[in-house]
């Protein structure tokens, strides 16, 4: 279909309203105003059912060919009555034989202001029903994909399974308790923001990725370089510190565990980020990497070579605290000090050892650093990391009743099919009740 | 045509052309428009008036929809006149429901898989939709599934979507207002036809009797709806028993009925199983069935009998025809 192929999605002259999250689409959707067909006399009633057919196939399933949808018309409307099971126990249905048939009518007052209308239900507004049973406009009803021909690509390129099994067939129709699943790194690209074109990051990886992998490492280097530089100077003091040793100190196990510099640069690190965490800037993102970074060659020294970044938090938490009963007899002889010289001493001591984390910041670190691992740069991915939601989804986002998502797996289950109750209806169509009802009666082919 | 101002980058690119005939011509400093043509003034930028009020609106109007609201919760379309969760201006009657957040889902998981509580149970407890509980927990098997695997969830993703929907949560141990309507009846085709049904005056003519006059077979609407045991206990609370006890009562019904259903489904898979030769080859498994071949219907058309009849076609691999698959077990 050349002419289909060729036709753009969405114009700003004489605009059309799409399946689809595009800015365009909610501008033009923002500007519609009530087509009011079926106002006036100009217009014929053919000519009216033309018109209103014209507007919600433009927006129902438009990569759908007429006679397709001709087919999959059904002239049968679904829908439900509320059955509230206090009224049902009370009564039997003889009720209902009282007035005409439909229970005792309810009269209003001449002398009320104000006589509200009798609720309806929107049958009409289910014009398009059978077309929400179409796959790939599930798939965008349940908001994986931003458009209906996008969520189409996707079911043909092999990314969506029903009921675990490829289906490549966009036209499938969905049956009720059918569970559909689709792949997350195409749900995270069609809902995400795209990658910049121009971006350094992304150059980077695109144009060179061997220098940015080399020049990772060299960095770890230097920081393993300073790492036991400081290590060194601290297994020189051990002796000293402990005058008991008998014969010979024993070897230093400062390969085995991390020094108390390390750990003091790290949570220094650490602080400085939290310093910032009013407003979560990338620049603190960027510091808060770079300190996963630094952590990690540090953790492993002290024996985890495979460390995740919860685990890292967790080590740095302890190691801060063995640091911290290494020093409790000093820490004691502070709080209480006996003679007046333990207490000028206490004074004199060098100010703590650790520039310590409190509990919350420890635990706003670890929100952080969860945060960065559920959410990490990626610069492999097709889209933009951190992945965010693209620009302007948020006015176009609801998940209609008939499907039950569950995003972090981005899997969704049909139901039912969509049904009418009073005074609302659970086809979403751009267009109110008269529209969708001469569109009804186009299809139903009696013009 | 528009007339077209010299602009300084434009003199800037003529200067550029002039060196260019001495300096090869792709150097940095030439502009993009003058490797290809003769032109020396670069194209404008077509722009009409709806474009510029389009990009206009982007920067007042439109800016408010460019993310999601700091504080949470839809964004939709403000217009005059339309009530609140209304994505379609022009569409009152469609309405953006509330969803489960990630908290409900884990408290249906839970009370299902973890507590045993029978799924009509945690539908009345809850106020959610019967076949909404087992698809919930059916998807959140799935999520831990992954969980187990290590495999990633789209978690940013998730986070973000729930964040732009009005959502629903429940207090465990609290009676909670219910997310849907759970009580639900189909309108079923037979009963939307009007009909002319001569009583007695004096007669009770209750839902029993009006699913007869529809249809010899129709059940009653006691029967049809989703939870028939919620009337009952219902009438029990009626008839003055305790809320204790009616309540146990709804949930032994609930128990029975759910048990009758399984062991219904298990019989009818035991009997597929017993009907079934399987032969199990390195590449495929053979299932065999016993079939009569005599079974053909009154006309020798019936829509499931097995072979080929004479004078009757068959389409499966006919060109130009469907053959998108209707169901997937």
């Amino acid at each position: 279909m050349p002419r289909a192929a060729q036709r753009r999605l969405h114009v700003l002259r004489r605009p059309k309203l799409r399946q689809s999250w595009s800015k365009y689409n909610l501008y033009n959707l923002w500007r519609q105003r009530d087509p009011k067909i079926g106002f006036t006399d100009h217009e014929t009633f053919f000519q009216q059912k033309w018109r209103a057919k014209g507007l919600l196939r433009a927006y129902h399933g438009e990569h759908i060919k007429e006679r397709d949808w001709e087919r999959m018309f059904s002239r049968r409307l679904l829908s439900v009555a509320n059955m509230n099971p206090q009224y049902m126990a009370q009564n039997d249905g003889s009720e209902m034989a009282a007035g005409r048939g439909s229970g005792r009518d309810i009269v209003s007052k001449w002398k009320d202001d104000k006589v509200e209308p009798k609720p309806i239900t929107p049958y009409m507004n289910m014009a398009f029903a059978p077309m929400e049973r179409r796959l790939d406009i599930a798939i965008f009803r349940a908001m994986f994909a931003s458009s209906a021909r996008q969520a189409r690509h996707f079911v043909v390129h092999g990314k969506v399974k029903v009921n675990g099994k490829v289906m490549h067939y966009p036209a499938y129709k969905l049956n009720p308790g059918d569970m559909f699943q689709v792949d997350p790194d195409s749900v995270l690209f069609a809902t995400g923001q795209p990658k910049k074109k121009g971006g350094s990051s992304a150059r980077q990886a695109i144009t060179n990725p061997q220098d940015n992998a080399e020049a990772e490492p060299a960095a770890e280097e230097a920081e393993g370089a300073e790492a036991e530089a400081a290590e060194a100077t601290e297994a020189s003091e051990v002796p000293e510190q402990d005058p008991e040793t008998t014969d010979k100190p024993e070897a230093p196990k400062a390969d085995m565990k991390p020094t108390r510099q390390a750990i003091q640069k790290l949570t220094k690190q650490a602080k400085s980020i939290l310093a910032r965490d009013r407003d979560v800037s990338t620049s603190q993102k960027q510091n808060l990497r770079s300190f996963l970074k630094r952590a990690k060659p540090l953790l492993s020294k002290a024996g985890r070579s495979t460390a995740t970044p919860t685990d890292i938090l967790d080590e740095l938490n302890s190691m801060v605290k063995e640091l911290n009963l290494s020093d409790a007899p000093a820490e004691a002889a502070a709080e209480a000090p006996s003679t007046p010289e333990q207490a000028v001493a206490a004074r004199h001591e060098p100010p703590r050892s650790i520039e310590d984390l409190n509990a919350d910041e420890l635990k706003a670190l670890q929100r952080l650093i969860k945060e960065e691992e559920e959410n990490p740069a990626d610069p492999t991915k097709p889209y933009h990391t951190p992945w965010k939601p693209r620009d302007y989804m948020s006015p176009f986002a609801f998940i209609p009743r008939y499907l039950e998502v569950n995003q972090n797996v981005c899997s969704a289950v049909y139901l039912r099919h969509p049904v009418a109750r009073v005074n609302s209806a659970e086809v979403p169509t751009p267009f109110g009740y008269q529209i969708n009802q001469l569109a009804f009666n186009w299809y139903l082919r009696r013009r | 045509m528009p007339p077209r101002i010299p602009t300084k980058s434009s003199a800037s690119s003529a200067s550029a052309l002039v060196r260019s005939s001495f300096v090869s011509p792709c150097t940095s400093q030439c502009l993009p428009s003058c490797r290809a043509g003769f032109s020396t003034t670069p194209s404008r930028e077509r722009s009409t008036n709806l474009r510029r009020a389009f990009l206009q609106w982007t920067r007042t109007i439109g800016a408010n929809y460019r993310q999601p609201k700091p504080e949470g919760g839809p964004n939709y379309l403000q217009s005059f006149g339309v009530g609140p969760n209304k994505p379609f201006p022009l569409n009152p009657q469609f309405r953006s429901e509330r969803v489960l957040d990630e908290q409900a889902r884990e408290l249906i998981w839970e009370k299902v898989m973890r507590r045993g509580e029978t799924l009509k149970a945690v539908s009345a407890e809850l106020g959610v939709d019967l076949t909404r509980v087992a698809a919930v927990v059916r998807l959140k098997e799935v999520e831990k599934d992954w969980i187990s695997k290590g495999k990633k969830l789209a978690t940013p993703y998730s986070k973000a979507v729930l964040g732009m929907l009005p959502t629903k949560s429940f207090r465990p141990g609290v009676q909670n207002q219910p997310l849907e309507p759970i009580n639900e009846l189909h309108i079923h085709t037979a009963t939307q036809k009007q009909l002319f049904w001569p009583t007695a005056e004096s007669r009770q003519f209750t839902r029993e009797d009006a699913a007869k006059a529809f249809h010899a077979k129709m059940l009653s609407a006691d029967k049809r709806v989703p939870h028939p045991e919620l009337i009952q206990m219902e009438k029990d609370l009626l008839k003055g028993m305790s809320p204790d006890e009616a309540r146990a009562r709804f949930i032994n019904a609930a128990e029975q009925s759910e048990r009758k259903a399984a062991e219904k489904q298990q019989k009818k898979a035991m009997a597929e199983e017993q009907a079934t030769k399987k032969v199990n080859t390195p590449r495929f498994e053979f299932r065999f069935k016993e079939v009569d071949s005599e079974l053909i219907g009154k006309d020798g058309r019936a829509p499931n009998v097995v072979g080929w009849k004479y004078g009757m076609p068959h389409y499966d691999r006919k060109k130009g025809l469907v053959k998108i698959p209707t169901s997937v077990p």
